[in-house]
């Protein structure tokens, strides 16, 4: 069960939009906040919330990477493999930070802190390699630069 | 009209035509996988590619996306536009398995062909392919992802065309599936198309997987007996058993598409209690024995209790030649009574229903699909014509409005009113409910308040049910449609009356006349009103009620009630196991559609031809080897002793003493000896006018 207050926030903002499915990210970015990630719940309550089916929510939770339906851990790392980060040496990037964080791209350390992902392109192409922390972005950063990025973030909660 | 040149050749299109349309009409093949008439463009495959040689648009193009414009130099055969398709189809099967053998679709699908015809002939790429699991989709469909391309085709159909919301697309990039959020059977009533739509082997039809390769079918063109629409089909047959049923194309009917009751109700005509075996009071004799002892019984019955105590029974599944024949029969006889509908209601509704239908007014799913504003009247269209809601769909797409007057209780929101179940024989899908209808719809309280004088093409659909022909006498009042056939003979049924009612269509052309379209009961409901018609008909429990019937013979009919013990079945003719069948002095097994030439009548009044499939006969499958190969010598395949209904009463009457028996397309049904199988169908009443 979503908190009231959530609900009604949710309720206004599909009530705000022309049609449902253009309030679907919003929803699912809300629900996604409440419970660390889109839980097979939330993608039921969207369903409710939204008028549509749990599929048509999973269509479209699938389709965005910053939507969670796996479990991820407080920080979620996005690092760029698009292509002009790859130029500017993104693999070399992944590759360190699996090392530092001891798990492969994908995974989640096990204190549950950090999980890391490989993205598509993060529009910052011009600060290739790029990564990117919740809403920030960073870039161009080396190995060093991104591991003391996701140190201070991980102090930080 | 656009001019353009393909491969050297002058075509001419209308404007809005792609190119990939413009070469198909003259009969160059392109390729192309996401691109489908009926879902229109998508530009996901890239298989299409063509060279711009001049014109507007230069280079490699997608021919799906591009509209032809005047003055446009296609080829479809340049180096850089076959070396575009060629890779197109290399990157497309790097991760599809190469195990056609083992696949169902192997020799029906359009990967295999397009790959062949692309050049793709050797793999070079031998890295790890991406692998899915599968889903359990229910007892009708068969899902194997691995065999996905990526054309977006099933979800397009799905979800957009059909209304449907438990199946889609999911993930993106190079991991996209398509299936349910979790195993289960698909709701929709028009999953069935996956199997037609997919260009590969993801979707097959698990009712008949791995029995047969496509040129080991047994296929003609053929009429779906499912219900009233006459939606076009190709049955697939093999050893004498009826495997699969797949849409066939008839833009007027139902355009490329099905619904899953005529695609999956294959079970009865294979079935082993079907009647197969002629017999006379329980003995088995030959089909003649049975229409020797068919003809004495007669003369005895009819000279013991005289010649208004027999009523000859036809059905509105059976085909045309078929009731054409009873009602020959009874003319014949100069005795008995022509039933050819159970009870008074339906023989009534459905009478006026094909009265009030002109050649002009009446409405085909095409127009329906095409209409800006549909009413509903006292129907329940996903029990009672399945496609017809999925044309009403289209037209809600394309911006139509719906309304529902004199709502059906199964059209009123869950909870208000009861819903009708459907009858077993319906129920195709196990654990599927019926859903809503695949269209938003506003009830109204009477045809007054529907904003007719704003739209352009209006269509009608109405039930023959008691609601529907109350409602039918207020559409009658407020457009002043005359409600009583003017005119007679011949097979028209348009009409004329002396007095036209003053009609709101007749001043200026204010509002469009509206179409009708009506649900009947049966595939040949509406050829059966007109034969009533001709021949004056009696509903079979009208004819009961007078007291007078004393035994009755009947062919293909199913009785809603059953039929009073005094009552002697003299005998039944009929391919299906009905309590008339178990009662019948005389059981004359009959062909099934799939096993003979014949016609229906649809609900619009279209005439359509269907071919025969298969030979009749016990399916070998099923056979012990006792039983299969035959050790009688004979001509007819074991259990295959069965005629056409028409070809029955044809024997019996000549049995009976007529000289010559005529054939069924004769006299004023003589203009649909010609009809072509494969054509549109012929509207009857304009057959008649031309
Ligand atoms: S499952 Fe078939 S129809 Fe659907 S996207 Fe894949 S290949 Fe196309
Ligand atoms: S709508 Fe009726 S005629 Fe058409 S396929 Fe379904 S059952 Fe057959
Ligand atoms: S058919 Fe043209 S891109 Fe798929």
């Amino acid at each position: 069960m979503i908190p009231t207050q959530l609900r009604q926030e949710l309720e206004q903002r599909v009530a705000k939009a022309i049609t449902p499915r253009e309030a679907a990210v919003d929803v699912m970015k809300g629900l996604q906040r409440h419970y660390g990630w889109l839980t097979d719940e939330a993608v039921a309550d969207a369903a409710l919330l939204l008028g549509l089916s749990p599929l048509q929510v999973e269509e479209l939770a699938t389709f965005y990477e910053m939507i969670y339906r796996r479990p991820v851990g407080r920080v979620v790392v996005h690092v760029c493999d698009s292509i002009s980060c790859w130029a500017m040496g993104g693999e070399t990037l992944l590759r360190h930070l699996e090392q530092r964080l001891g798990i492969a791209a994908g995974a989640t350390t096990a204190d549950n802190a950090v999980t890391l992902l490989p993205c598509c392109c993060l529009g910052n192409c011009g600060n290739g390699p790029a990564l990117m922390i919740g809403d920030r972005l960073f870039g161009p950063v080396s190995p060093e630069q991104a591991a003391a990025i996701i140190a201070g973030h991980r102090e930080s909660r | 009209m656009i001019k353009l040149i393909i491969d050297n050749i002058p075509v001419e299109v209308p404007e809005g035509t792609t190119v990939l349309e413009a070469a198909q009409s003259v009969d160059i093949p392109i390729p192309h996988f996401c691109w489908h008439p009926a879902l229109g463009k998508a530009g996901a495959c890239r298989v299409c590619a063509v060279k711009m040689l001049d014109g507007p648009v230069k280079g490699v193009q997608m021919s799906c996306m591009l509209p032809a414009q005047d003055g446009m130099v296609v080829s479809t055969t340049d180096d850089e536009a076959m070396a575009m398709r060629k890779s197109v189809i290399e990157w497309l099967m790097i991760n599809h398995p190469h195990d056609c053998p083992v696949c169902d679709e192997g020799g029906e699908c359009q990967l295999q062909d397009f790959t062949i015809a692309g050049g793709h002939g050797i793999r070079r790429y031998d890295g790890k392919k991406r692998t899915y699991n599968n889903q359990y989709l229910g007892e009708f469909i068969e899902h194997e992802m691995n065999r996905c391309i990526q054309c977006y085709r099933c979800s397009r159909f799905y979800q957009e065309y059909a209304g449907g919301a438990d199946f889609g697309a999911m993930g993106r990039a190079a991991i996209v599936y398509f299936g349910r959020q979790d195993d289960g059977p698909l709701q929709s009533p028009f999953s069935g198309n996956l199997v037609d739509i997919c260009p590969t082997g993801v979707f097959t039809d698990k009712t008949a997987r791995f029995r047969a390769r496509y040129w080991d079918y047994d296929m003609a063109p053929s009429v779906c007996p499912h219900c009233s629409l006459g939606c076009n089909t190709v049955p697939m047959a093999r050893y004498r058993e009826l495997l699969k049923t797949t849409a066939r194309r008839n833009d007027h009917v139902n355009g490329w598409f099905i619904c899953d009751k005529g695609r999956f109700s294959n079970a009865g005509v294979n079935t082993p209690e079907r009647p197969r075996q002629a017999l006379v009071d329980g003995k088995p004799v030959s089909l003649d024995e049975a229409l020797d002892a068919l003809a004495t019984l007669l003369g005895e019955f009819l000279e013991l209790h005289g010649p208004d105590s027999l009523a000859i029974v036809g059905s509105t599944r059976m085909d045309l030649a078929g009731n054409i024949m009873a009602a020959r029969l009874r003319e014949m006889l100069g005795a008995g009574t022509l039933c050819l509908f159970n009870d008074t209601d339906r023989a009534e509704l459905t009478g006026k229903a094909v009265s009030l239908l002109t050649t002009e007014n009446s409405a085909s799913q095409e127009d329906v699909r095409s209409a800006d504003l549909v009413v509903l009247v006292g129907c329940d269209l996903l029990d009672e014509a399945p496609m017809m809601a999925l044309a009403v769909r289209q037209a809600w797409r394309s911006g139509a409005r719906v309304y529902a007057i004199a709502p059906h209780p199964a059209l009123l929101p869950e909870g208000e009113g009861t819903q009708p179940p459907l009858s077993p024989g319906e129920r195709v899908a196990e654990g599927r409910v019926r859903g809503p209808l695949p269209f938003k719809f506003e009830y109204i309280a009477s045809l007054a308040d529907v904003p007719l004088a704003e739209t352009k093409r209006p269509v009608i659909i109405c039930g023959t049910s008691r609601q529907g022909l109350e409602a039918l006498k207020n559409i009658q009042s407020a457009f002043a449609l005359p409600f009583t056939k003017g005119g007679s003979g011949g097979i028209s049924s348009s009409i004329e009356t002396a007095n036209p009612p003053q009609s709101p269509f007749d001043k200026g052309g204010l509002q469009p006349e509206p179409k009708l379209a009506f649900i009947l009961d049966g595939p040949n409901a509406f050829g059966c009103a007109e034969l009533a018609r001709q021949h004056h008909g009696v509903a079979l429990s009208a004819a009961l009620a007078d007291g007078r019937i004393k035994g009755i013979i009947s062919f293909e009919a199913d009785l809603h009630h059953e039929l009073p013990q005094g009552i002697a079945v003299l005998a039944a003719a009929d391919w299906r196991p009905t309590g008339l069948v178990a009662r019948a002095g005389v059981v004359l097994p009959t062909t099934a559609w799939v096993e003979q030439e014949g016609i229906y009548i649809n609900n619009e009044g279209r005439a359509q031809r269907f071919k025969k499939v298969m030979n009749p006969g016990l399916p070998i499958k099923g056979l012990t080897p006792e039983l299969h190969p035959p050790r009688v010598h004979g001509i007819d395949a074991p259990g295959g002793d069965v005629a056409p209904s028409a070809r029955l009463i044809a024997l019996l009457m000549q049995r009976l003493g007529e000289a010559v028996v005529d054939e069924p397309l004769s006299g004023p049904w003589k203009a649909l000896k010609d009809l072509d199988a494969t054509g549109a169908g012929v509207i009857i009443n304009q057959r008649e006018q031309a």
